[in-house]
């Protein structure tokens, strides 16, 4: 058992015992962990929290699905001629520096306050970072392995597949990764802000509101656990696929 | 015997520096030859133009009955060039899946190689498990798996210890003995290029020319007890005095 691990977590809820057993923060505006994993459990157990945590995993779901089936295929494609993908790099990372919030508004005017407003604006700002680290990984791409294989009598179709794609592949999971972990923030922000009937952000949003603090704390930290485990396959993905990955 | 190569009136620059001006040679098929020279007197700026890697400004090569899929280059750093995705037995097949052999062709090609070798290795393991030394070897299997006819070989030793150094020379050997390729191989190890070689020859500076070609008359297999010969010592004695005239000494 790796203790060290739990050794965060536990100081934190300790500090959070302390501090709403002393009374240090007003218990309405934090309740003690009890009462917020009560609250949580209640929720999971009744079921109540269920749509709307399927609505966000679905929303999620489709912006990465999106930012992927595009952002994939224009990445490695652009990596393969650094020429190519220094004209485009201006664009790139402007957008992807830019916060995506500041977009909001203009999706609203494309899409309407509706769910493909939400979901194109996540799948726009992952589908740039996808983008950018799929290059890199292809751009990056010892050049003593493609010289070897040139020489082998390979063909370039080859070389992309033999080489260029499984070189590629740590910094494509890279990008991956941080992809779903921005589609989950701009699809939570925008359920809060943009006229969502469901959703884990509207529900954040709608306790905070209505003075249901245990719940807020609740759906909060449902969140959190959500945007971890989404991490958590994509890490256990990375170790098993680039099993080379560092040596 | 065909895959004699024949280099004419080369020429080839970089930056203002004359590498070749009028470079000529000729390297005799089914043999091997040792290219032997100081710092920056274009050898591997030659194979490189020899593999097609490089365009030479002028001249003319020939390299008889050239094929492709018949051909190896173990450069330096080779072993950097295994895939770490793939199986140690995944690297080896590599350039037989390029060339479309079929699966049990492969394997075939792979067993006899193997057989050849005796080389222990974990084969379902990957390269970042092997030593250093293994990965060269493996390396240098997988450059001969495709039975070359023409084999060229950029100091590719250099990186190992001696006593797998030996060990690779003693394979070549092996491979050199059972097919009968035409190789060329660039080394700044004076012993190395006498042991293998039974042309050595010895390039001047820039502008290179041939300075001389040395024969080592002595047959293969030479072993580790060849190095201690009369006749060994005698051929290393007249490449030094060639190298001491190109390097000025």
């Amino acid at each position: 058992m790796k203790w060290h691990l739990y050794t965060g977590p536990l100081v934190l809820v300790i500090l959070w015992v302390l501090v709403s057993q002393f009374g240090l923060v007003d218990a309405f505006f934090l309740p003690n962990p009890l009462v917020t994993t009560a609250a949580l459990g209640t929720l999971v157990v009744t079921g109540s929290i269920l749509p709307d945590l399927l609505a966000t995993l679905a929303r999620v779901g489709l912006a990465f699905l999106i930012a992927v089936s595009v952002g994939l295929p224009l990445g490695l494609l652009l990596g393969r001629s650094e020429k190519v993908y220094r004209h485009f790099e201006f664009i790139i990372d402007f957008f992807r520096s830019m916060p995506a919030t500041a977009l909001f508004p203009l999706f609203l005017l494309l899409f309407g306050v509706t769910d493909s407003s939400k979901i194109a604006v996540a799948a726009f700002a992952s589908m740039l970072i996808i983008i950018f680290n799929s290059a890199h990984g292809v751009m990056h791409t010892s050049k003593t392995r493609i010289r070897a294989a040139k020489i082998m009598g390979a063909t370039n179709a080859q070389i992309f597949r033999w080489i260029v794609f499984w070189e590629s592949l740590p910094q494509t999971l890279v990008g991956l990764r941080s992809a779903v972990s921005l589609s989950l923030v701009i699809i939570l922000v925008t359920e809060m802000f943009i006229g969502a009937t469901s959703g884990l952000g509207r529900q954040i949003i709608d306790a905070q509101i209505t003075y249901e603090i245990k719940t807020m704390y609740a759906v909060i930290l449902l969140a959190g656990v959500v945007g971890y485990l989404c991490n958590l396959v994509f890490v256990h993905v990375e170790k098993n696929i680039v099993h080379w990955g560092g040596k | 015997m065909t895959h004699g190569i024949s280099i004419s009136n080369l020429t080839k620059s970089f930056n203002h520096s004359e590498v070749f001006n009028g470079f000529n040679l000729t390297i005799k098929p089914g043999q091997i030859t040792a290219i032997f020279g100081p710092n920056g007197s274009g050898k591997s700026t030659l194979l490189n133009i020899l593999s097609g890697m490089v365009k030479q400004d002028a001249g003319q090569y020939r390299i008889e009955d050239f094929d492709r899929f018949q051909f190896s280059y173990v450069f330096q750093n080779y072993r950097e060039s295994l895939l770490p995705w793939r199986t140690n037995l995944e690297n080896l097949a590599l350039p037989l899946e390029i060339q479309g052999l079929a699966p049990q062709d492969v394997r075939e090609r792979i067993r006899n190689l193997q057989d050849l070798f005796e080389f222990n290795i974990d084969w379902h393991g990957h390269p970042y498990e092997l030593s250093g030394g293994q990965q060269q070897i493996l390396a240098f299997m997988r450059a001969l798996v495709t039975n070359p006819r023409v084999l060229f070989i950029d100091e590719s030793y250099s990186a190992l210890d001696y006593e797998n150094n030996l060990k690779l020379r003693d394979h070549l050997q092996t491979y050199y003995l059972a097919h009968k390729p035409t190789v060329v191989f660039i080394t700044h190890n004076i012993e190395e290029a006498v042991h293998l070689a039974s042309e050595i020859v010895v390039f001047s500076k820039k502008p290179t020319h041939v300075l001389e070609t040395i024969t080592n008359p002595l047959p293969y297999p030479r072993t580790v007890e060849s190095l201690k010969t009369a006749t060994f010592h005698e051929v290393k004695d007249q490449v030094l005095t060639a190298f001491q005239k190109a390097a000025n000494l």
